[in-house]
């Protein structure tokens, strides 16, 4: 028997939610490399990458923010044909946005293969060593369908209850491993010149990426104001903890050891000591409880990319459920083409700079035809909440 | 001034029974709604052909003062006899009465069949008089009841010891008596074709939200079962999500919590023949938590209501977190430790999973056999099965010392949960951990915390989602989450169950 949905309202996301939502979508695997990527180029002053590598990403989730203020209640799929062509000609706006719907969901879909493959790989060479990599891959593929059988706003409450349990365990190991930090490591402060700060940056934007799922998800707030201000302090939450682990992995090491660490944050995990030796070498919990941070990230950008595809063919839920299923398939052989872990990180590199291209890119783009087409105006806040 | 009397009894009816009418039509197929005779003897004949001459339906005739015949007719042991002999036949053989009127403080009169069958179902009695269609429907029910007791299954060291008891009236009776608010509403159904049990849904009107109260009492009014048997019948039934392991409607035994929940928008469901009432909507945190946490001072409240949170989660987790370190992550338990436990396990010649779930198989009988055994024995087998059977287990080398104790404590976990139905999906789900932790390690105990929280996200009690306060973050509901707040600093009640009256104490109420 099939329930009816009286006086039970629809939730919208709060303010707080897509909060949480952006930020455990950014803190995903990067993490995990992140302290030798950033200092690769900027040595020791690598604590810089996640500060400038963030720039061009408020810069996005503004005007992203901004899109989905003008088109309220709308994602990128359902208002994309507005941008591109009146009303009255809804297969013109339909044609002329394809592309941009294609080449946003297809980015997305692969970067959410890579993110489970590193993982996979991590996961493997640290913790199950006699696990195939495909075993850990399916599981959090499975993972992933598992949410996409639920509605939307079971998204923004998954991402909500399990916030705490993605920022403290990295800001746990980021301030325990300071007992262990030789500050001299960060000493000279600058020595690098300002063309290689933007070098070095880039090596750090691809633990950027991943706030573009809100083009899907701002569709969904329950007020139509303060969605710039939850980007701004998602992102600005992932940047302190960026710099956190960066300035700790820093510290701890130095420059020049981290460059021979595959996984520097696991390192750190290592050298820390809990107090009372309870328990004594972390690393295996700190992975399983850094699955959590890889489904949001994995599981939240598949979710949109389903949901993209679901509106883009008019469909309901049953579609998304089947779709979900099936979508696993390509995504697992896409995870498995690359054939070593420096071919995994020379293509998440390359996906950092796309993904800046793309995010700053298009909303540009999208923001530029609506002010030439003179309905670039925000429609204002209704009183009664929608 | 009878017909007025009539009249007024009449609306009185006709007014009650718009409710029961609805329902009892559907069940009732078999009695024909008619009008009944004025014969007597017509009438008598009618009602013992609608019981088939069951033998226990008692009929007797006597002779009123104005000379007509006349009989009342009861279902034995479900009526007072006092009642029917001292006030109804008394009253109406002895006095010399003008107006017939039975002296009883609750009457009716009626000449629907339908409805007397009904009535004298339900232990009243009915009295019919030569030569009149009108028939009086006389409250003379009285069988024994249970008196009120402290109740078995949720005790407090500080609060009321009063119980619920199996009947609805002493259940109504014992909320109305803490909440003594003309505002708390009560709406009358009848369920289940067959048994035909009386349900309370209870509200307190200006809190509680007009929709959710709506919600319950549609839900309980489309139910098609034919028996109510407990108030479990109608929980399975109008439950959001009927697959979940969790349950989504709060069930006790106690009164102080009824009101408690009461003054927090939810609503009430009292079922006759049972002592257990339901709580809707219910969110995850209402199972952890006791009436005797808002008695006692805010520290050790806060303090005992973290403990019970931990032995929630020992009580799910702790056999897994076993196997998974010593199967998979032995590098995490210190050295010491973990020689001693190598040395403990050096016998045992199952893997850390089969050796686990032996013992918890083990426990869940010996708990189960416990409960079932008469009264004496009970605590006797515990101890037999505790001590003997688990000593004499790792001296044959079967499980290691650390599983006794860590079955021991998972055991003792999961008693300290103030609400049986939560516990028992606690005890449940233990096992498909354990599974998880036996296949992926600590990998696999994530993996099934995530796939639980994704499904308790999910969950719905009425339209308020399972997790709040949590998820979606309810700052003043948190006060009341795993600390408890002091009273003065919740002067608002939590805003998760969309309660319309916020104010739970004003600024000038304080000195």
């Amino acid at each position: 028997m099939k329930r009816q949905d009286n006086g039970t309202p629809r939730y919208g996301f709060t303010t707080w939610q897509q909060t949480c939502l952006i930020t455990s979508t950014l803190i995903g695997v990067g993490v995990l490399t992140l302290p030798r990527t950033s200092s690769s180029r900027l040595l020791e002053a690598g604590w810089m990458a996640p500060l400038v590598g963030s720039l061009g990403a408020y810069i996005s989730i503004w005007m992203i923010a901004k899109l989905s203020r003008r088109f309220p209640g709308m994602t990128f799929v359902e208002y994309s044909p507005l941008v591109w062509a009146s009303k009255e000609s809804p297969k013109l706006g339909k044609l002329l946005s394809i592309p941009w719907i294609f080449v946003y969901l297809s980015f997305i879909y692969v970067a959410t293969g890579m993110v489970s493959r590193i993982f996979g790989e991590v996961v493997v060479t640290s913790v199950l060593l006699n696990t195939p990599l495909e075993v850990i891959m399916i599981t959090m593929f499975l993972l992933a369908f598992f949410l996409s059988l639920h509605d939307v706003d079971v998204v923004a409450r998954v991402n909500e209850i399990l916030f705490p349990l993605i920022i403290f365990p990295v800001l746990f190991i980021a301030i325990a491993s300071f007992q262990k930090a030789d500050w001299s490591y960060l000493f000279p402060l600058i020595r690098v010149s300002g063309k290689s700060i933007f070098e070095g940056a880039y090596e750090a934007v691809y633990s950027f990426s991943g706030f573009e799922i809100m083009l899907i998800f701002y569709a969904f707030t329950q007020h139509n104001s303060g969605k710039e201000k939850a980007g701004f302090v998602g992102i600005l939450m992932t940047m302190v903890v960026y710099t956190l682990i960066v300035v700790a992995g820093i510290t701890v090491f130095g420059y020049e050891e981290l460059q021979r660490l595959t996984w520097p944050t696991l390192e750190l995990v290592k050298t820390t000591q809990v107090p009372g030796l309870i328990l004594e070498r972390l690393e295996s919990a700190f992975l399983a409880v850094w699955v959590a941070a890889v489904f949001t990230t994995v599981a939240n950008a598949y979710y949109a990319v389903i949901y993209g595809l679901r509106q883009c063919f008019n469909k309901g839920m049953v579609f998304q459920r089947i779709a979900s299923a099936f979508l696993f398939i390509p995504l697992f052989f896409i995870a498995l083409i690359p054939q070593n872990i420096v071919e995994i990180f020379q293509i998440s590199s390359y996906i950092g700079i796309g993904n800046l291209v793309l995010n700053l890119g298009v909303p540009t783009i999208y923001w530029i035809v609506l002010f030439l087409r003179g309905k670039a105006g925000i429609p204002k806040e209704r009183k009664a909440d929608g | 001034m009878s017909q007025f009397w009539n009249a007024w009894n009449k609306r009185k009816d006709r007014l009650r029974n718009q409710t029961l009418e609805q329902h009892a039509n559907k069940s009732m197929d078999s009695v024909k709604d008619s009008p009944v005779t004025s014969v007597l003897e017509d009438n008598i004949v009618l009602i013992e052909q609608q019981f088939g001459k069951s033998d226990d339906l008692v009929v007797r005739r006597f002779q009123i003062t104005t000379g007509k015949d006349a009989a009342v007719i009861f279902l034995d042991g479900m009526v007072d006899r006092n009642v029917i002999s001292d006030f109804v036949i008394r009253s109406l053989t002895t006095e010399n009465v003008t107006y017939l009127s039975p002296a009883s403080n609750e009457l009716e009169t009626t000449n629907q069949l339908r409805q007397i069958v009904r009535n004298i179902l339900s232990g009243n009695s009915v009295l019919f008089i030569d030569g009149s269609t009108e028939v009086y429907l006389i409250n003379s029910r009285g069988w024994d009841r249970r008196s009120v007791m402290e109740p078995q299954t949720e005790s407090v060291v500080r609060g009321p010891r009063d119980g619920f008891t199996e009947t609805l009236s002493v259940n109504a009776a014992l909320i109305r008596f803490r909440l003594k608010d003309p505002n708390l509403r009560v709406k009358h159904l009848i369920v289940g074709q067959r048994t035909q049990t009386d349900v309370f849904v209870m509200h307190i009107d200006g809190v509680a939200h007009p929709p959710i109260v709506e919600e319950v009492i549609r839900r309980i009014e489309n139910l098609n079962l034919d028996a109510i048997l407990e108030t479990g019948y109608i929980e399975q039934m109008i439950q959001d999500h009927r697959y979940s392991p969790f349950p989504q409607i709060q069930n006790t035994e106690r009164p102080d919590k009824i009101v408690a929940n009461l003054l927090e928008g939810k609503v009430a469901i009292l079922v006759d023949g049972t002592p257990f009432v339901l709580i809707a909507p219910a969110v995850l945190s209402q199972f952890y938590q006791s009436p005797e946490d808002y008695y006692e001072r805010f520290y050790i409240a806060s303090l005992i209501r973290f403990i019970r949170v931990i032995s929630i989660l020992i009580a799910l987790l702790l056999p897994s977190l076993y196997i998974a370190f010593s199967s998979f992550h032995p590098e995490m338990i210190p050295s010491r430790l973990v020689i001693a436990m190598a040395a403990g396990r050096s016998t045992v010649p199952f893997p850390s999973l089969v050796e686990a779930m032996f013992m918890e198989i083990a426990i869940e009988i010996l708990r189960e056999a416990s409960v079932r055994l008469p009264g004496p024995i009970g605590p006797t087998i515990g101890i037999v099965g505790a001590l003997v059977v688990g000593e004499a287990a790792v001296s044959a080398g079967l499980v290691s010392p650390v599983m006794v104790i860590i079955v021991a404590v998972t055991t003792i976990g999961s008693f300290a949960s103030p609400s049986y139905s939560a516990a028992i999906a606690i005890r449940m789900l233990r096992f498909p951990v354990m599974f998880m932790a036996g296949l992926f390690g600590l990998y696999g105990i994530m993996l099934f915390i995530i796939v639980m929280l994704v499904h308790l996200s999910s969950i719905k009690s009425f339209g308020v989602p399972y997790l709040s306060p949590i998820s979606p973050l309810n700052l003043m509901g948190m006060r009341d989450l795993f600390l408890r707040f002091p009273h003065h600093l919740m002067k608002l009640r939590p805003s998760m169950f969309r309660v319309h009256d916020k104010i739970r104490m004003r600024e000038d109420d304080q000195s």
